[in-house]
């Protein structure tokens, strides 16, 4: 208003002015961050061709990948109904599995893939997978999984040796988590757990939570 | 009454700007924490590019904080009260495109969101509240005026 002092008007568009500055900062500081990182330490079974994800069975066929977030419920319930049968097609080479581990839950699921990842290098992902789910917490980053209790886990599995110890408790893998993300971002995952069979992916509200309906599934995209 | 409204008006708009810009920060601020899931939240919509979903979810929730920030010390309300409503706006059509077309969704609105049990949605309270706040934020358009703002 043209009786408004300057003062007063100075101070409001001087507001306006640190306000904008602040957002724009943000959403650029925020685009950078969500970008995946060419420099990251990624564990030997990871392909970056297949999203950053931990290949398992490379020269098999089908393709099946699996995003999860270890801290998930629907995750967990997954790995109990159709683990088991995924682990078998694992165990004989009957598909390429690629697992993409999300941690869009927390600091907690970061550690998680973290700890997966160097399992991966002990070639024992699957069982660290399996573990993982068996011990999760009842709420979201509960405090539950420390690198202290995820050393332990490696080892009730097996897991002693050292370099699986340091890099757990190094983080080694967890830029390699932003990537996933990243890489999970761009697929168009919007939620846990997301299978694909030869990048189709499968009906969330039947093919998920039925054991017979999975096998089908899989067995439509070339599982044999 | 028309003179009544003339006292009146003044706070209804401080009032409408403290709850537009009090959920607007709200939500903007739990979002914040976690942008993958914001990220997230956006494409599950499955109404956009996922390239703009993703850019959407990084950026939305500073746009937010900022309109809220700016709604609270009331410095540029008219227009602020327009994005507000336009941004109400986008929501509800979003929502309601989710609901059409069977989606089962959280609407990520403050937090969380992504693929959710068909059961677990709650469409109808999300878009009766954002018609609420978009009301808010038209009447801010038209009566940006108000008592402890910024804006002389």
């Amino acid at each position: 208003m043209a009786t408004a002092s300057g003062g007063d008007k100075g101070t409001r568009n001087l507001v306006i002015a640190m306000i904008s500055f602040i957002v724009v900062v943000g959403v650029v500081f925020s685009l950078i961050s969500s970008r995946s990182n060419s420099t990251a330490a990624i564990p030997a079974t990871v392909s970056e061709t297949d999203g950053y994800g931990i290949v398992l069975n490379p020269e098999s066929t089908p393709k099946i990948d699996v995003y999860v977030d270890y801290q998930c419920p629907a995750c967990r319930m997954f790995e109990i109904i159709n683990g088991g049968y995924l682990n078998e097609v694992i165990a004989q080479k009957k598909a390429k599995v690629v697992f993409h581990p999300m941690t869009f839950i927390g600091p907690e699921s970061v550690l998680a893939a973290n700890s997966a990842a160097c399992a991966a290098d002990e070639n024992k992902f699957v069982d660290m997978n399996l573990a993982l789910f068996q011990n999760q917490a009842d709420s979201e980053n509960s405090g539950k999984w420390s690198n202290e209790f995820l050393v332990e886990l490696g080892k009730s599995i097996g897991i002693t040796s050292g370099a699986f110890k340091t890099c757990v408790n190094d983080g080694k893998y967890i830029k390699w988590t932003s990537n996933v993300a990243a890489a999970s971002a761009k697929a168009d995952v919007n939620g846990t757990p997301t299978i694909f069979v030869n990048g189709k992916q499968l009906d969330r509200n039947t093919e998920y939570g039925d054991q017979a309906k999975f096998r089908a599934a899989l067995a439509a995209g070339g599982v044999k | 009454m028309r003179a009544k409204f003339y006292i009146y008006q003044p706070w209804l708009t401080l009032i409408a700007r403290l709850i537009l810009g009090g959920v607007l920060l709200a939500a903007g601020g739990l979002k914040i924490g976690n942008l993958q899931k914001s990220a997230m939240a956006v494409r599950a919509y499955e109404m956009l590019p996922v390239g703009l979903a993703n850019f959407l979810g990084y950026a939305l929730p500073w746009i937010e904080i900022g309109i809220g920030l700016l709604l609270i010390v009331g410095a540029g309300v008219a227009i602020c009260g327009l994005l507000g409503a336009f941004t109400m706006f986008a929501f509800i059509i979003a929502i309601a495109q989710a609901w059409a077309r069977g989606l089962s969704i959280d609407c990520g609105c403050f937090g969380g969101g992504g693929a959710v049990d068909p059961e677990d949605t709650k469409y109808l309270s999300e878009i009766i509240r954002d018609i609420g706040l978009l009301a808010l934020g038209i009447y801010l358009y038209y009566f940006p005026k108000g008592k402890f703002g910024l804006d002389k």
